[in-house]
């Protein structure tokens, strides 16, 4: 039996997200949580190898006050389970620690055939994780697929960097990191929905892990953010397009931008 | 400042590292290149004490290169070790870092010292947001967004040259199949004055003409929002700007049909003037505008065809 672990991390809501009028840092602290977006891409992905060869798709996650409800939303897009990890420490966590973390976590629950994570969460970017847990599990990986096919022992993942398209073979077990362009996140359905409410979701303690202080200490301290600002002029050039290119050619020359 | 080490694959890419680099100075500064880069002339001009180089580093797979790139910082103890945010290198980089126990940073468009602690700006939430991170712990790995930043000038040095050949692949169970080679060119969009970018507002790939044909008359670079080369494949993986593509400053950037989403935002926030062709008034793009124009690009485009071919014909 094929079993899939999907790493999925609760964010922020960054399209409702507001921020603080005078520091101009976000008010994380207020934002409506959310499942990562390219991370409901590899959870797709996972799904639909387990709806054509059978299997089990399991979500593990890690953070500081992670919500189950949150969490379901995963469950009803078709895995099976899901383990967790919600500890204030982690609200301070890095790369490092997150994988130190992840990585122990996985051995915990399983032996997968395929570890599929997202290219970087929609809040931090990072474009760490597939690659630290590859060197911490010691599991070969294959970033920003675009494609990802099962055969047997045998996984094919067409992957796309800025210069070229790769097609790489490797035998299971396999870290994917998911690209934007890997699939389409379902909907999940009523029945879906109603059928994850009945599904395994477990919370274990970070200190069940066995993490030494050393592997969940952070080597990076978030010091400051704060929103970027520019403002533009927002001058609407209204009228027929003949019109609009003339006051727009104008305007652009006599700022300098065009040649004359 | 501790010894600093800096992966590149290409002139271009060292010059910005060693102008990011700067930012903070280094005691001394060593790279890592690819082979053929060891005869360019420039190289002697970056305070280089020593030049690593590697056969076909750009072919290197990622478990190869983040393998010598730990031994080198292992063997040489660099405080920072730097390369451009390009996917392989923040993979490398990662990796490294993990094998080194160490922080990693991706997308870095900032550096500085603050009380003696070295910090570090990235975008964050999308690419709405900077958040400065301070590095608690060296060496720390960085990967740097390209934006074409250039060095000062410096006296010419020679340094000694440490060739590392080809990177043996191990026999491990990772396979290259095949290898298809997209159709370069994102190189001159940092540098290029004027851009015109392209979304999904255009319906067929055979309209981007439209966008070609004003690029063409306004001497300027073509871009696009990353659908049109991830999704659709319509333009090279390289032209895209945004977060996950080229950060880019020109004067002028003229967005056609693009909706202006934060992700696609962060990449052209520098430009000098900004214009948007979107026919939904409502569209996010509008807002970060100089020149907003809700209008159909395939209505608006030809006539600004148009206009600008009589200014230039009565210019003579
Ligand atoms: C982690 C992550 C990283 C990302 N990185 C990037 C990145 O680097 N760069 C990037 O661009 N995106 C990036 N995105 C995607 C980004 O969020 C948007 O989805 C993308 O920028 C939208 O592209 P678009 O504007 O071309 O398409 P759409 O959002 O579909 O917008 C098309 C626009 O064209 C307009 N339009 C339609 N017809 C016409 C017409 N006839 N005339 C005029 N206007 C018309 C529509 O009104 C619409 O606003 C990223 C997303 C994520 C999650
Ligand atoms: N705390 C977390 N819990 C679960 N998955 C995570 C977590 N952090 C990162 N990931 C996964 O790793 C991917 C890349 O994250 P990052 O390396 O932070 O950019 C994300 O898209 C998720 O799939």
């Amino acid at each position: 039996m094929t079993v899939i672990h999907v790493f999925v991390k609760q964010v922020p809501d960054i399209s409702t997200l507001e921020y603080d009028q005078s520091s101009l840092a976000p008010r994380l602290e207020k934002a409506t949580q959310r499942l990562g977006e390219i991370d409901l891409v590899a959870l797709e992905a996972a799904v639909r190898i387990k709806e054509s060869l059978g299997g089990e798709v399991v979500v593990l996650s890690a953070g500081s006050g992670v919500s189950e409800l949150v969490l379901r939303e995963a469950l009803a897009m078709g895995a099976d389970k899901c383990f967790y990890v919600s500890d204030e420490r982690l609200s301070r966590a890095d790369s490092w620690v997150t994988a130190n973390v992840l990585s122990r976590l996985s051995r915990r629950v399983g032996s997968p055939d395929l570890l599929l994570c997202g290219e970087a969460s929609s809040d931090e970017g990072n474009y760490q994780l597939g690659p630290r847990l590859s060197e911490a599990l010691a599991i070969p990986c294959v970033t920003h697929a675009v494609k990802v096919e099962l055969d047997g022992n045998v996984a094919r993942v067409r992957r796309a960097l800025e210069d070229r398209v790769e097609t790489l073979e490797s035998a299971l077990p396999l870290i994917v990191t998911a690209s934007l362009e890997l699939a389409t996140p379902r909907l999940p359905s009523l029945l879906m929905i109603r059928a994850a409410s009945r599904k395994p979701l477990t919370r274990i303690e970070l200190s069940e892990l066995g993490l030494s202080e050393e592997l969940v200490k952070p080597l990076l301290e978030r010091v400051s953010a704060r929103i970027l600002k520019t403002t533009r002029r927002n001058i609407v050039l209204q009228g027929e397009p003949r019109e609009c290119a003339e006051k727009l050619v104008e305007s652009l020359a006599s700022e300098g931008v065009i040649r004359a | 400042m501790r010894p600093v080490l800096m992966v590149a694959g290409d002139l271009d890419e060292l010059l910005e590292l060693r102008a990011f680099i700067d930012l903070v100075g280094a005691s001394d500064a060593k790279a890592l290149i690819p082979e053929n880069l060891l005869n360019d002339g420039r190289l002697s001009t970056l305070g280089l004490s020593r030049v690593y180089s590697i056969e076909a580093l750009d072919e290197a797979p990622a478990e190869a290169l983040s393998t010598t790139v730990a031994e080198l910082v292992r063997r040489d103890g660099p405080g920072i070790v730097v390369a451009p945010s390009k996917k392989i290198f923040r993979e490398v980089f990662a990796r490294a870092a993990q094998n080194l126990s160490a922080p990693c940073v991706t997308d870095c468009v900032g550096i500085s010292l603050v009380d003696d602690r070295l910090v570090v700006d990235r975008p964050f939430l999308g690419g709405g947001y900077i958040e400065r991170l301070a590095v608690r712990r060296l060496p720390v790995l960085l990967t740097v967004q390209m934006q074409g930043r250039r060095p000062s000038a410096r006296k010419e040095e020679g340094f000694e040259a440490v060739r590392l050949g080809r990177l043996s692949v191990e026999e491990g169970t990772l396979r290259r199949v095949s290898v298809e080679r997209s159709a370069r060119g994102g190189s001159e969009l940092g540098k290029a004055r004027v851009v015109v970018s392209v979304g999904r507002g255009f319906k067929r790939r055979e309209d981007l003409k439209l966008a070609e044909e004003l690029a063409q008359l306004l001497e300027a670079e073509l871009a696009c929002s990353r659908p049109i080369a991830s999704d659709l494949g319509w333009m090279p993986e390289e032209k895209h700007v945004g977060l996950s593509g080229k950060w880019i400053s020109p004067q002028l950037y003229i967005a056609l049909g693009i909706s202006g989403q934060v992700q696609h935002m962060v990449g052209v926030r520098n430009s000098r003037v900004i214009v948007a062709v979107n026919n939904d008034a409502s569209a996010p793009i509008h807002k970060e505008a100089d020149y907003s124009i809700p209008l159909d690009l395939y209505k608006f485009v030809p006539a600004l065809i148009q206009v600008l071919r009589e200014r230039r014909s009565r210019a003579g």
